[in-house]
């Protein structure tokens, strides 16, 4: 009896460390740059509740990487993609981060795209020295010598919003977010630019990451009766805000919104009908006139689907995979120093659907243009005012009188 | 008539946690067993509602109604087979029913990603329902007062079911006796079943009206879990008016919290509120008394 | 049958021991340092995982809401950690809050002293004070864990909610561990001292909580679980009991958490969520309910698997194998991996005999 239990468990745990075994052993087997090809990691939520957002991400990363393959590579390397699943958690992208860099030897990763998982990621990457590209616009405040940022800084996406309200005439402001930083953060720099011009922040509210009933919210918004609602919800808020305020019989010609994190795809989930008129903010639309955008609509919907659609994050991380091309071509090598030296330059360039985008050596942002966009019928979103050309990166907001006088800035 | 406005925000939220609880109130409350895939029955309700507006075409009324029928048709065959194949060999034993339907639902989630896709799906309100009804600068949208209607109508039935006819009856039986119930010739294996299949067909009904109000994704059902959990141990288990109740007293508390506080705050207030109140009713409002000592 | 019962519990030491071993063996055998940081990791679970059998496999409480204790013990070595590393001051999320001077509660967390202190302290308190109250009230079984699930939505809401003194989503990110660094091969002696150190303290709480169970004061817990009414009239004060295990049980969980951090370098509210509160339960109930050892072998087993399983297209599947893992441990191995070894396959070989003898 003893020794069967005995040596039962010793089988358990044989197979325990023949599985840690396992894992130590694959590192050397996928190592970066082994003959001619280069692996890349892409880490993103493919299971949990952020898999939503972040499945279109991954789907362009994975376009442009099969488009770069056809096309001969870079510097003659094919590329193979390694995927790893964040799982919605910022820890396992942390765990997940340090297995893709130190055990499969990748030391250039795409991915992330809540704030929280980058910034659980970000000292991995600093302390192993290499390279993330994250897709997604974000609050600022941030700029890693190891990360590159292809979504809209603040100021790429926010404040031109801002700028463009102040002078369409709305003067009564309502701040409604999700309970997280982006939001909380965006709503700070928010009240002082609207506080600079002279305008009013008629009220401020936050509902809960996973609210599906926001009755209390829509009385306080209708006590408050702001001219235009700034609205900075995450996913599936949005779905039910939007689909609340319509059984009011409110359109966008009660209340107007200003969205920064409604795109294609969630106009598709929330109802074109619903959100009629309503105005969004970003860099990139599917109906954006590019010829290069003509292009990767049509290989995005060819690999994807006809009923798919392409959105800002999507086109930001189809970016990021032809900028590391551009600057490994740059450097003449793929390992993380050499391309970090070549982005250091400034002049790491891509045509991209949006237009052509630079990445700043400084803060590793990227000079793109901003759009203000308007949702029409056909679920599509249409542009009706841009900046004249790329807005440069200022993550900090140093460049802005109100925002430095609000002390907005970072501290550490 | 801002004070109109939130007693109907109060009601209308009040109605849609009871529809969610109602299922729960069934398999819970009756049979005892804690079904931690309650909330993908609910998802599974809001997935047909699309699946069978995208077949009817349209957003016509018609195929709304019926995708209620569908919807609770489809889950309660789906909850007979989850009884037949786990849950009958979990009887009295709860906590074990309850981390084995978390795995079920672990699984439902995963299969809801991996049929319809990560992002979420539209389901349009049907023409009846889109707008509301204006009285005094004061709007009620129809959808609510349709959720208010079809909680009342299924309350009515689940009462009627177990109360006036011999299947209740024989249900009630099997529930408080089994040995007696069995010795009287019910055949309580089909009763479990079906009684299950009831629970669950609720479920999938309020995914139809969940699916009027938000987004419909694979995470949709885990936003209600919690509150119906609390909704029918705060009732008290085993009773319908209890179960009543303990959902007006999370909704109606639920939204005049938050007119004066942040949702984030305000929901950990009432989850704080209901569980100081168990502190003094361990077994909610309306407790079957009974003699048995060791009963859970 | 006692000399059984003693076998049994010298087989579970000596599986424990080689576990210890091969533990303690691994840096010299891997070298990669993301394994051993995970391998950390999974030591600091297995601590949770030993915290959750006391209280569910010994004592029948299933909490659902020791995510709570792991994250308090966490958030409070992430907030020494932080201070150290930034001098003391104010934190980018306090800045973006509009804090002007470090919170009180913060303040005690500057010195490392007072730090440990309140890691342990904080849980206590709070768990102590849970306790009292809901096993005075008598709320047992399944309203046990109904409830505790509701207070960790209520700690996490709050958590988000107050995102200028907590960071919100975020956490707490952004400082190295208690030794410093522990990436990359220069830094190997921190992580290869925290790694052993870790050990150590796996090693300790795996030995107090066998103490406890194997004295007479196990039995009383067993006693609870089995008839808890019988235990009360046989003039033992259960609550008393209940409240003691609960609470040695929230500071363990704690204990692993403030080891956690070190290894991951950050601490969001994700780990105090629902689901990752059952996980930890899954954990338990994999490896095996009610015997110290379970807990240990769950952690590692799952956590390994997830790590190995959850890549590229695997991810998916992934959790569906979770899924009916749990659903086939709970429904016909009660036992889990351990009640394998113990129950199922004896039985086996048993049966098998027992015909060849037949035949």
């Amino acid at each position: 009896m003893k020794k069967r239990v005995v040596s039962g468990l010793l089988a358990v745990m044989m197979g325990l460390s023949l599985m840690t075994g396992c894992g130590a052993a694959g590192s050397g087997a996928s190592g970066s740059d082994s003959g001619d090809t280069v692996t890349v990691g892409l880490l993103h939520s493919m299971t949990g509740s952020m898999a939503i957002s972040e499945q279109a991400v991954l789907d362009a990363e994975k376009l442009a990487i099969k488009e770069i393959n056809a096309d001969g590579g870079v510097l003659g390397r094919q590329i193979e993609y390694q995927e790893e699943d964040g799982a919605s958690d910022p820890s396992t992208f942390a765990t997940k981060a340090e297995k893709l860099i130190d055990q499969d030897g990748i030391s250039t990763v795409f991915g992330c795209w809540t704030s929280s998982s980058r910034k659980a990621v970000k000292s991995i990457f600093e302390d192993y020295g290499a390279l993330l590209f994250y897709p997604v616009q974000y609050e600022g405040m941030e700029s890693s010598e190891n990360i590159v940022y292809t979504g809209a800084a603040p100021n790429q996406q926010i404040v031109p919003a801002i700028e463009y309200l102040v002078d369409q005439g709305y003067t009564k402001y309502f701040l409604l977010g999700s309970d997280y930083v982006f939001p909380r953060t965006a709503n700070m720099i928010i009240n002082a630019q609207v506080e600079a011009a002279g305008l009013e922040v008629v009220g401020e509210e936050y509902a809960d990451m996973d609210q599906t009933d926001f009755a209390a919210i829509i009385a306080k918004i209708e006590e408050a009766q702001p001219d235009v609602i700034i609205n900075t919800l995450n996913g599936t808020g949005n779905v039910s805000f939007f689909k609340q305020m319509s059984e009011k019989n409110y359109t966008s010609e009660d209340y107007m919104t200003m969205s920064f994190s409604i795109a294609e795809e969630e106009v598709s989930t929330i109802g074109s009908d619903i959100l009629n008129g309503h105005m969004v903010s970003w860099n990139y639309y599917q109906t954006t006139e590019t010829e290069k955008n003509t292009e990767f609509v049509e290989a995005y919907k060819a690999e994807y689907g006809e009923d798919r659609v392409t959105s800002d994050p999507a086109e930001a991380a189809y970016d990021a995979v032809y900028l590391w091309k551009a600057a490994c071509e740059k450097a003449e090598s793929f390992e993380v120093e050499d391309v970090l030296a070549a982005i250091d330059g400034g002049d790491i360039a891509y045509d991209a659907p949006e237009g052509t985008v630079t990445i700043n050596g400084d803060n590793q942002h990227l000079a793109k243009p901003v759009r203000i966009g308007q949702v029409q019928d056909d679920g599509l979103i249409y542009e009706v005012y841009s900046t004249d050309g790329p807005v440069d990166p200022d993550p900090y907001l140093e460049t802005y009188d109100w925002a430095v006088e609000a002390g907005i800035k970072p501290l550490e | 008539m801002a004070l109109m406005n939130t007693l109907f925000n109060g009601l209308s939220l009040s109605s849609i946690y009871l529809l969610v609880a109602l299922g729960l109130a069934v398999t819970f409350g009756l049979m005892g067993v804690i079904n931690m895939a309650h909330g993908e029955f609910v998802m599974i309700g809001a997935y047909v509602t699309f699946i069978t507006q995208e077949i009817i075409g349209g957003n016509g009324s018609v195929a709304y109604l019926l995708s209620i029928l569908v919807a609770f048709l489809t889950t309660f065959v789906l909850g007979c087979i989850l009884e037949k194949v786990l849950i009958t060999r979990l009887y009295g034993r709860k906590i074990d029913s309850l981390l084995a339907t978390w795995g079920i639902s672990l699984i439902l989630q995963q299969a809801a990603r991996s049929i319809f896709g990560s992002q979420g799906v539209n389901v349009n309100a049907p023409a009846f329902l889109k707008s509301g009804l204006t009285i005094g600068g004061c709007t009620f949208a129809y959808n609510r007062i349709f959720i208010i209607g079809l909680v009342i109508v299924w309350l009515l039935t689940v009462w009627l079911l177990m109360n006036k006819t011999s299947f209740g009856a024989k249900m009630r039986a099997t529930m408080q006796n089994r040995a007696m119930a069995q010795c009287m010739g019910i055949n309580s294996k089909k009763i479990d079943c079906i009684t299950f299949g009831i629970g669950s067909g609720l479920a999938g009904v309020a995914g139809c009206s969940i699916a009027l109000l938000g987004s419909v994704d694979s995470t949709v059902g885990q936003n209600y879990i919690v509150y119906s959990f609390m909704t029918v141990v705060l009732g008290g288990v085993g009773n319908l008016i209890g179960t009543v109740i303990g959902a007006m007293i999370i909704g109606f508390s639920s939204i005049f919290v938050e007119a004066y506080q942040s949702a984030s705050i305000a929901r950990a207030i009432v989850l704080l509120i209901i569980i100081v109140f168990l502190q003094f009713k361990p077994k909610g409002l309306f407790v079957i008394r009974s003699r048995s000592l060791d009963e859970e | 049958m006692k000399k059984l019962a003693g076998l049994k519990g010298k087989g579970n030491h000596l599986c424990f021991l080689i576990i210890a071993v091969l533990l303690a063996a691994s840096p010299l055998l891997v070298s990669s340092t993301s394994m051993i940081q995970f391998l950390g990791k999974c030591m600091c679970f297995s601590i949770v995982a030993i915290a959750l059998d006391l209280i569910w496999g010994y004592t029948g409480m299933l909490s659902l809401g020791h995510g709570i204790y792991f994250c308090l013990g966490g958030y409070g070595m992430a907030m020494y950690l932080r201070l150290r590393d930034n001098g003391g001051q104010l934190t980018d999320f306090m800045q973006t809050g509009g804090l002007e001077e470090l919170p009180v509660f913060w303040r005690p967390f500057q010195h490392f002293p007072l730090a440990l202190l309140f890691i342990i302290l904080i849980p206590t308190v709070l768990a102590g004070a849970i306790g009292f109250f809901i096993f005075r009230s008598r709320i047992k079984g399944v309203y046990f864990s109904i409830i505790t699930q509701a207070l960790t939505w209520a700690a996490y809401s709050l958590f988000i909610a107050n995102s200028k003194y907590t960071g919100g989503n975020n956490g707490i990110t952004d400082f190295s561990s208690l030794l410093g660094s522990t990436r990359g091969p220069a830094n190997r002696g921190n992580l290869l001292t925290l790694f052993w150190v870790t050990l150590l303290a796996l090693i300790l709480v795996y030995m107090l909580a066998s103490f406890l169970v194997n004295r007479k004061f196990g039995k009383l817990l067993i006693a609870i679980r089995d008839g808890e009414n019988r235990t009360f009239f046989s003039g033992y004060c259960v609550n008393n009991y209940k409240n003691f295990i609960y609470t040695l049980s929230a500071i363990l969980a704690a204990i692993g958490g403030a080891l956690y951090v070190n290894f991951n370098g950050s601490i969001t509210p994700s780990q105090m969520t629902i689901s990752y509160s059952i996980t930890m339960v899954i954990w338990v109930a994999v490896g095996g309910r009610g015997t110290i050892i379970g807990a240990v072998i769950g952690a590692f087993f799952i956590n390994l698997c997830e790590y190995n399983l959850s890549s590229g297209s695997l991810a998916d599947i992934w959790q569906y194998i979770i899924g009916i893992i749990f659903c086939v441990t709970i429904v016909f191995f009660k036992g889990g991996i351990v009640g394998i070894f113990r129950d199922q396959i004896p039985a086996l070989l048993k049966g098998r005999g027992k015909k060849k003898e037949v035949a």
